[in-house]
């Protein structure tokens, strides 16, 4: 059983006690355990491990820790060795067992698992060389690699709950609000309120009962920072929590996680069990007088319950549906108490306002958003993943510098940030610095930190109908603006992508935004036409491509594109033909291939399949598939192909 | 109550045994009790041979002191109804109705507010679920590289439309607004396993390999 921790003496003493019991210079092998990472088996990585320290006999020298997300998803699984930092990527079982005899028996570098640099051909060995996490900074998501999420030691051990032990033992309530205050702390989530006003207006409000909360309803399309934090790191936004809860006058909290998270689920609640075990959670904690409890409370899969009303009457087990806030929820929230929420990200952001003051907060970002950003990087771009850099960063930077380019050397289109509610910013606006004002001056928004990059193959107003389906789909229904809008919406759009749309479509989405931005009751409805005014703002030719030629340029809308095998490229080589899962082609050993257009599904599996040193299969669109040839007989050059 | 729809639910009652929702939930808790033999919610075994009536019954107390037992686990209070609901719903793989019934019951909330909840939330299903979940993410990331195809491929594949169950009751077949693995897109999960792009011929194997 724990000790209790009582003072701010009894917390150095245990860190102290802790890192004793580490040895600096002892190899550690930490495996990340993010979801992109356990798509490609980092379970089973972590298993080969343990069983082949043993086996080549080098488990004393050598530690194996699962971690939560390293943030580096496309080259899954990541392991880093250190004290060396050794980065090896794209580690499969099948790689352990040279791990470990070359590299921890022999401290040999295994050149083919590290970073190589896509253009230069450069190699990195070291994790902090490698571009994408050279050009970061990582001050809330990089601790998620030294922790298991499972043990509070951890998290102790690299200054966990000091923060939380300053601020009970050494400050007043007063005092942490002041300086989250003048930390200007901003609501992660997406809206970017001033966390500290949000706090003093339930702080002020009268009621002797309080709650705070942790948004982990994370549903933003296309963003998975929360996710990652709340799995890799739970502690840390507990301790925010605790130091929240303690400026307020809360004694009770709330983390609402998201149904689709289960491991964020089973963390959070290993990690408060921990923490009361301890004692930084409970009666009295630290001697301070102070109590506090925490519950989970899963969600059941509504997008619309992300908002603070709809998640607070999901939590009093009512259908999360938002409510008008003539009166703030931080006035009356759950069950008519005032009730504090703030996202994952925000609460994770306290601690280290409160150990490194907000002086050192402020020294970061611009000059309304301070501090760092989490931003999921995925989309049309090389390096895939979470990455953390400091407000005003550029787009550029970040999917250039970090993101490493577009994908297979296509052209940039858009970026869409701030999902649903945000928008697509084109090329011309990728020197703007991203904090929680710039973006919204062209349209969109930073958002939650969903940074989804789209290249030349990216038809933009499949986009706008893809948003616009969504959010029609997550309308909660209450309110006819968002409900009867979006699916006005919907039919507008859908039309159009058929090639049925008419010339006085375009304006009439936009008298359409008018109404439902203004006469919706929440933000999903306000912020609804995001996508759709900006992509009609920067990207209008799109749209008037599908109407007027009935065309898609990106060639992406299935009813205006046409497969079509360019018979002088078609080696009759038969892998379309067997796969295709209507039978659509037609040919044979020697015939050339021809997909017959009524029976096509437009699938795109002969695309897919086609080897590329044909490159037969194409897309059409606004022009008419060409008659099959009159002489269908290969004929093919002697010593060429098969 | 009118007089025509009076005449209609006695006629029902004589010919196909059809009883009110509180009658069933009385005869649920007497049988639990032991105090009746008399079959649970006749409108739940309509249609089933008598011979079969006893085994519907035995279903229908077995999932009605499951429910029981999950009550006992959350607390009977009514701002926990969520919280239950998910667990009856991870215990079948769907909602059965004679578990909703004996929640509303147990827990004194209107079976319409248990049904507003049921629909609302898409965690829920009223249908009974195949034994293999299919889900494709359908996250702006998982869009922008595909989903859309794969999707249709997946459709195509099962010969079932998203929201839908296969006759064997082999696969159930959805699409979902993002699964939180975006790097990956676009993603397939299959009864809890991620994966990451695969092509046809890869997903007709994944496929085949579920029983």
């Amino acid at each position: 059983m724990a000790k209790r921790i009582g003072s701010l003496d009894d917390m150095e003493q245990l860190r102290k006690r802790i890192v004793s019991g580490i040895d600096p210079n002892k190899t550690m092998v930490t495996i990340c355990g993010g979801t992109g990472c356990q798509a490609y088996g980092s379970d089973k990585v972590f298993q080969a491990f343990t069983e082949e320290v043993k086996r080549q006999g080098v488990d004393v020298e050598v530690g194996v820790k699962a971690t939560g997300c390293h943030g580096f998803c496309e080259r899954g699984v990541v392991i880093v060795i250190l004290p060396e930092e050794i980065c090896y990527l794209r580690v499969r079982v099948e790689d352990v067992p040279e791990i470990v005899s070359e590299t921890l028996v022999q401290h040999k570098v295994i050149e083919r698992l590290t970073y190589e640099d896509p253009q230069t051909g450069e190699k990195s060995v070291k994790e902090s060389d490698i571009p994408f996490y050279k050009h970061q900074s990582r001050i809330v998501f990089g601790k998620n690699r030294f922790i298991d999420p499972k043990s509070i030691d951890d998290y102790i051990a690299i200054g966990g709950y000091e923060a939380l032990a300053k601020a009970l033992c050494q400050m007043t309530p007063e005092q942490v609000m002041d300086e989250v205050k003048k930390a200007n702390i901003r609501g992660r989530g997406g809206g970017g309120f001033p966390a500290a006003v949000k706090w003093q207006t339930t702080r002020s409000s009268p009621s002797d009962v309080k709650y705070v909360i942790v948004n982990c309803d994370e549903g933003d399309p296309g963003a998975y920072m929360d996710r990652s934090l709340m799995e890799g790191n739970p502690h840390s936004v507990l301790e925010g929590l605790t130091i929240g809860a303690y400026a307020i006058g809360a004694h009770k909290g709330f983390v609402y996680v998201r149904q689709e998270y289960p491991l964020a689920t089973e963390n959070t609640i290993c990690a408060i069990e921990k923490a009361e075990e301890y004692g930084f959670l409970g009666k009295n904690i630290m001697n301070s007088g102070f109590d506090f409890t925490v519950e989970v409370e899963r969600g059941a899969g509504a997008f619309v319950s992300g908002e603070s009303s709809a998640l607070m009457s999901a939590i009093e087990g009512r259908v999360g549906e938002p409510r008008p806030k003539y009166i703030r929820t931080s006035v009356s929230g759950i069950w008519g108490k005032p009730s504090n929420l703030n996202n994952v990200e925000t609460w994770a952001n306290v601690p280290l306002v409160i150990s490194k003051g907000a002086d050192w907060y402020t020294s970061i970002g611009t000059e309304g958003s301070k501090g760092t950003k989490i931003f999921s990087l995925v989309g049309k771009v090389n390096n895939t993943g979470l990455v953390e850099v400091p407000m005003g960063t550029t787009l550029r930077e970040i999917i250039y510098d970090i993101g490493g380019g577009i994908l297979n050397g296509k052209k940039f289109k858009a970026v869409q940030t701030g999902g649903p509610s945000g928008g697509c910013i084109p090329e011309q606006f990728l020197d703007k610095p991203v904090d929680f004002d710039e973006l919204s001056k062209v349209g969109a928004m930073m958002g939650s930190g969903g940074m989804i990059v789209m290249d030349e193959d990216n038809c933009m107003v499949d986009v706008a109908r893809y948003f616009v389906n969504f959010l029609s789909d997550e309308s909660c229904g209450k309110c006819v603006p968002c409900r009867e809008g979006l699916r006005h919406y919907h039919k507008i759009l859908e039309r159009i992508v058929s090639g049925e749309g008419r010339e006085s479509d375009i304006e009439l989405l936009q008298d359409l935004s008018d109404v439902i931005k203004d006469a919706s009751l929440c933000a999903l409805g306000q912020t609804a036409p995001n996508p759709v005014l900006t992509t009609i703002q920067y990207f209008r030719d799109e749209y008037e491509a599908h109407i007027k030629e009935r065309r898609c340029p990106a060639k992406v809308c299935k009813d205006l594109i046409s497969f079509y095998i360019e018979p002088d490229k078609c080696k009759a080589c038969m892998i379309c033909l067997r796969n295709c899962p209507v039978g659509a082609i037609s040919g044979d050993k020697g015939l050339i291939h021809v997909i017959d257009q009524g029976k096509c599904t437009k699938c795109g599996t002969c695309l897919d399949l086609c080897p590329t040193r044909f490159n037969a299969v194409t897309k059409l669109s606004g022009e008419p598939v060409p008659p099959p040839p009159l002489k269908r007989e290969v004929t093919r050059e002697k010593g060429s192909e098969q | 109550m009118t007089e025509a729809q009076e005449e209609l639910l006695s006629e029902l009652r004589e010919t196909h045994g059809y009883k009110t929702q509180t009658e069933v939930v009385m005869d649920a808790l007497e049988s639990l009790a032991g105090r009746s033999s008399a079959s649970f919610g006749s409108k739940l075994s309509h249609g089933v041979e008598p011979h079969e009536r006893e085994e519907v019954m035995r279903k229908v107390i077995a999932t009605a002191s499951k429910v029981d037992e999950i009550i006992d686990k959350h607390g009977k209070n009514d701002s926990q109804l969520i919280q239950i609901l998910l667990e009856i719903q991870r215990e079948y793989n769907w909602l059965p109705k004679e578990a909703l019934l004996w929640l509303s019951e147990r827990l004194g909330v209107s079976i319409n507010r248990i049904y507003q909840i049921a629909t609302f939330y898409k965690a829920f299903s009223l249908v009974p679920r195949g034994r293999h979940l299919v889900r494709v993410c359908m996250g702006t990331a998982c869009h922008v590289r595909g989903s859309m195809t794969l999707s249709d491929r997946a459709s195509q594949l099962l010969n079932i439309d998203p929201g839908e169950t296969t006759k064997d009751m082999r696969f159930s077949f959805e699409t979902v607004n993002c699964l939180g693995c975006c790097a990956l897109g676009p993603v397939i999960v299959i009864d809890g396993e991620y994966h990451s792009k695969p092509s046809t011929p890869e997903l007709e194997k994944l496929l085949n390999e579920c029983a």
